[in-house]
């Protein structure tokens, strides 16, 4: 059993910070990954974002780079 | 989930979409990219960048014309000349790249016209976000969503093409956009 994915705590960046972080990060080098279902992305998202809803997000790992920073919401 | 499985940083943007106040895009992860095949070239690449860049221009110059007050008409003849800027150092990263010598008329004779920047067409845009066309900020506005339409589309690309020369290119195409989207907020922030 791994505990520490369950434990681990994700830092939380209100929207100022999270805006400011993306504009001084080029688009390469961030990942911003929505984990909503697709009809909620369709209708809004944050530019640039990877969608991967929640529910796959487990078997999908492999398709985020773990190097880099990533915001998710 | 992630912190547990490797990944370095990890930040929870707290609030969600609803507590985001910049430009969102729209549409589903694959909007647009039908205009990219994956396999393209860094000449290829260049050459759908700026068809994109050329509809969002003939998009500002067909507002400028149908716009009555003066001060509108203005800025979308301020916001055409932009995207021929943008246009400009795209067919400039072309001849340095290829090592072409071609002049701009010949390249755009070879740029294949494509839909409004973004992916969405003019008319998809103007039904969609409803702008008063008479009032300034509302023009800024749908600059800005049609400049986060684009940058969104850059970046949903990046991620599908394999070269990576051609990567970078569509990286810094993208990172112009995001200029791009910051230097209208400040203009809308100064009306």
């Amino acid at each position: 059993m791994k505990w520490m994915q369950f434990f681990t705590p994700a830092k939380s960046l209100d929207y100022d910070e999270a805006e400011s972080y993306i504009a001084q990060h080029p688009g390469d080098q961030i990942t911003i990954l929505d984990v909503r279902q697709p009809s909620e992305y369709r209708q809004s998202h944050i530019p640039g974002a990877t969608l991967i809803p929640l529910p796959t997000l487990d078997e999908r790992l492999s398709e985020l780079d773990p190097e880099k920073p990533t915001l998710v919401y | 989930m992630l912190s547990g499985k490797g990944f370095k940083k990890v930040f929870n943007v707290s609030g969600g979409i609803k507590a985001w106040k910049s430009k969102t895009a729209i549409g589903p992860q694959d909007l647009g990219l039908d205009l990219f095949s994956g396999k393209e070239s860094c000449k290829d690449v260049l050459k759908v960048a700026y068809s994109l860049e050329q509809g969002l221009r003939e998009f500002y110059v067909d507002m400028e014309e149908k716009a009555v007050k003066f001060s509108v008409k203005d800025l979308f003849g301020k916001l055409a000349d932009i995207e021929v800027k943008h246009q400009m150092s795209i067919y400039l990263a072309y001849t340095d790249i290829s090592g072409e010598d071609v002049d701009k008329q010949s390249f755009e004779d070879m740029v294949e016209k494509k839909a409004l920047e973004g992916g969405l067409s003019t008319n998809e845009y103007l039904g969609l976000f409803k702008s008063d066309l008479d009032s300034e900020a509302d023009v800024i506005s749908l600059a800005m969503s049609i400049e986060a339409q684009a940058l969104d589309l850059y970046q949903r690309v990046s991620g599908k093409i394999d070269d990576k020369d051609s990567q970078k290119i569509i990286n810094q195409i993208a990172n112009e956009e995001k200029a791009h989207l910051a230097s209208l907020g400040k203009l809308l922030d100064s009306l």
